[in-house]
């Protein structure tokens, strides 16, 4: 895979991502989120396990503890933000919380400066055109009173972005499949003991039906199982900074179905100059990241 | 056929139905009845698997409409359609294209769109047709519309991510390119 193979591959998991939403919303109510969230984590980690169960056990083998270690450590990661972001976005309405999602791509930056790892200019232009992106959209609808939500965002990016860095060194160094494994392995683990202290009769409690099971199966396939394992195979060939640029267009995704989709799926948005202003600045952004107009980029890791 | 045909030509069938189904089971977005993601299936079988990859396409979507109850007489143009229009793809690249399977650059990636759409026209032209031929109160440019974005969206924007994975990652080798003449 070459680097934009790489970053096509991370625009359609971005796009997998985003489609989570219209997923859930297919999730019957009184079924906790923790539930599916462990349900369709196991699950498409044994989806990833079945073919290529020979590969995955030579890499723990081999991975040992360290390999666990970093394992656990992005499943912590990643329940932290998803906690964070769904704190933080309570104070913001649908568009504004899409954007303060995609603060990330600024944060991260600051977080390999500070681990003394280089930024390439590219990319610098291009969180430069993404912020503006960000600030112009926010920029009328963000008042005092939203400090503090905004600091949970913040907080949010900042383990975010230091998830996909750990994301991005432990793909380069070890087998991917083995890598998105793990993490949806630990990530059902942490989800099932939410799951338990939220209701302890775990199964014995859900209104089991076929529409659950239908949208279980299609969360563990497209947003777990084909998208992690996507998303960490093409880590390897790209930078944390570059996979972040294009995790941003993920707002543009977000702001299409909440203009397209019935009210019932999402939170409709109202599509404002701005905003669109706002997503066209991310989208130049993630294209100037994408299609490398100079061709002097090189390849991570090589 | 061979016993080694058949069993790939089930375990393909197995994958494809395994997606399918569970979108029979519920409706994704109310208002939006014919959503289908398997679609991306059809060329990437045709790419890496040939003229039975592209008959593992036709049947497994007859058993998926099957299991949903849902054969018509319109599902002998539904399984065409998802024969000969992955069988365009793989005709594309084994016979008409001068270069093997890629999808490395961006000419590439623009060549594999275009014959997705291609592809997509061609699965529309027999579908739609035929569902208003026997369905006359049936809204056929509605149903094109909907024939021609599964057709066209899925495999865009799932299979050709799938098929760089399968060829780049996984070592999958596209089938050959057949001499001429």
């Amino acid at each position: 895979m070459n680097r934009l193979q790489a970053n096509i591959c991370l625009l359609c998991v971005t796009l997998c991502w985003s489609a989570e939403v219209i997923l859930y919303a297919c999730v019957p109510d009184g079924v906790p989120a923790f539930a599916t969230s462990c349900v369709t984590s196991f699950a498409g980690a044994a989806l990833l396990v079945f073919p290529f169960r020979r590969r995955v056990a030579e890499t723990l083998r081999t991975g040992g503890r360290r390999l666990a270690a970093g394992g656990l450590l992005l499943a912590a990661l990643s329940a932290a933000y998803n906690t964070l972001f769904l704190y933080g976005s309570k104070s913001f309405d649908v568009a504004s919380g899409a954007f303060t999602f995609a603060m990330t791509v600024v944060v991260l930056p600051v977080v390999l400066l500070t681990m003394r790892r280089r930024v390439a200019l590219e990319t610098w232009i291009s969180v430069a055109l993404v912020l503006a992106g960000i600030v112009l959209a926010l920029g009328p609808s963000v008042r005092a009173t939203q400090t503090t939500g905004l600091a949970v965002m913040g907080a949010g990016c900042l383990l975010r972005a230091v998830g996909i860095v750990v994301l991005a060194d432990m793909a380069k160094k070890h087998d991917p499949i083995a890598v998105a494994v793990l993490l949806e392995a630990f990530a059902g683990v942490l989800s099932l003991a939410g799951w338990f202290a939220e209701d302890p009769r775990l199964f014995a409690g859900l209104p089991v039906s076929r529409t659950l099971v239908a949208a279980w199966a299609l969360y563990s396939y497209f947003i777990v199982g084909f998208a992690q394992a996507l998303n960490v195979f093409a880590m390897r060939r790209v930078t944390a900074a570059n996979a972040t640029v294009v995790y941003s267009v993920e707002i543009v995704f977000s702001l299409a179905w909440g203009s397209l989709l019935p009210a019932g799926i999402v939170e409709r948005i109202a599509l404002s100059p701005r905003i669109l202003l706002g997503a066209a600045l991310v989208v130049a952004g993630s294209l100037a990241e994408i299609l490398d107009v100079r061709g002097k980029r090189r390849e991570a890791g090589t | 056929m061979k016993t080694r045909a058949l069993l790939r030509l089930a375990a393909l069938v197995a994958v494809y139905l395994v997606v399918a189904l569970p979108f029979k089971a519920m409706n994704l977005i109310p208002g939006f009845t014919d959503i289908r993601p398997v679609m991306a299936l059809g060329p990437v079988y045709a790419v890496f698997f040939g003229p039975l990859g592209c008959l593992a396409s036709g049947i497994g979507n007859l058993v998926a409409d099957a299991a949903d109850d849902a054969i018509r007489w319109t599902s002998i143009a539904g399984f065409a359609s998802n024969v000969l229009g992955p069988l365009l793809v793989w005709w594309f690249w084994t016979r008409v294209s001068r270069t093997p399977f890629s999808l490395r650059t961006a000419r590439d990636l623009l060549r594999q769109c275009l014959l997705l759409v291609a592809m997509s026209a061609l699965e529309t032209a027999i579908v739609a047709p035929a569902v208003a031929l026997v369905y006359p109160d049936v809204d056929a440019a509605l149903l094109a519309w909907a024939v021609f974005g599964n057709t066209a969206g899925f495999p865009i924007v799932l299979g050709i991510p799938l098929a760089i994975l399968m060829q780049e990652e996984f070592g999958l080798a596209p089938v050959g390119r057949r001499p001429r003449g």
